[in-house]
């Protein structure tokens, strides 16, 4: 029991700073996600876009799953990417790149609670996305 | 995040504030229930089991592999946690295991890239065709970015030590 208690309590105080950062981030970025800002940023994001081999149709999936995550942007990335056609080279690059860096925020805030570097696991995951994705893109060549 | 995307489809009409701060309320407090869920039993229960020595055998075992990317056995219990759940699950194995500052970090980098495989790996498997190559990818480059930090880290730190050492900045 003396062991108990203390334990419950502390998987509790944990459980309340994760809820305290997801909460609000996961509202603001409902309420920011629709401004007209991040609908024109596509003009701005494609020339870096283009060294990983990806397009225009592909941004929004892209920082879909960036910001979001790959289970909670799925709709999103799913539709979109089907909508705009994208070819199964542009959908193998764009899957690469998040596989390696997606859901940053979330991911990279909840490690930093709990004693982590944050700018070590965002640069290192940043990095490698950009490097493989550009990488691949290199040796595939689109058709 | 791993909540089902609920969002309106292209092409719809955007919803005003209000809605949308009460969509983002709820899909937090939907993963806020699930955090709870299984955060406060994974960390009691790894806290119960530092108390036997089920948990110092599971790291010795697993000695060996932790250790290429710095880390201790224990860790491997928390990787598991993090591929076939989530990383607030991870996390809840990861606080009472009482790992250093850069232990934490490369949990977090390696978790970061390599978790929640199975329902990742049906979604990354709908948008591509190449789900299964891109799932077993993530744990190629979760071992690739662990090694890197784990390098990086290491000069940072002979860095820091010889930068200690120099007159006129310590």
């Amino acid at each position: 029991m003396e062991i108990l208690l203390p334990a419950l309590l502390g998987g509790l105080k944990l459980s309340a700073k994760l809820i305290l950062i997801i909460v609000p981030l996961v509202t603001l970025f409902e309420v920011l996600r629709h401004l007209p800002v991040f609908r024109r940023a596509g003009n701005v994001v494609e020339p870096m876009m283009r060294g990983v081999g990806l397009t225009r149709d592909a941004t929004i999936p892209l920082f879909t799953g960036i910001f979001l995550g790959i289970a909670y942007g799925a709709g999103i990335i799913i539709r979109v990417a089907q909508q705009k056609g994208l070819p199964a080279r542009e959908l193998f690059l764009m899957g690469l790149f998040l596989a390696t860096c997606h859901s940053v925020i979330e991911d990279v805030l909840i490690f930093v609670v709990i004693g982590g570097n944050g700018p070590a696991i965002l640069g290192v995951r940043l990095g490698l996305a950009v490097l493989l994705t550009g990488l691949m893109a290199r040796v595939w060549k689109p058709a | 995040m791993n909540e089902p995307e609920t969002s309106v489809p292209a092409g719809e009409s955007i919803p005003d504030i209000p809605t949308r701060i009460r969509t983002g309320l709820s899909a937090g407090f939907k993963t806020s229930l699930k955090i709870i869920k299984v955060s406060v039993p994974l960390y009691v229960a790894v806290t119960l089991l530092k108390e036997t020595p089920f948990l110092n055998l599971l790291g010795k075992v697993f000695a060996p592999v932790m250790g290429i990317f710095g880390l201790p056995g224990e860790a491997a219990f928390a990787f598991v946690a993090a591929f076939l759940l989530n990383l607030y699950a991870a996390i809840a194995v990861i606080v009472p295991l009482h790992l250093t500052p850069f232990q934490v970090t490369q949990c977090g980098l390696m978790m970061g890239v390599a978790h929640n495989l199975v329902v990742e790996g049906g979604v990354l498997s709908t948008t591509g065709t190449r789900g299964g190559v891109l799932t077993l990818g993530r744990l190629v480059i979760a071992c690739a970015a662990g090694l890197l930090l784990r390098g990086i880290w290491g000069l940072w730190e002979t860095a820091a030590s010889w930068a200690v050492t120099l007159p006129g900045l310590s």
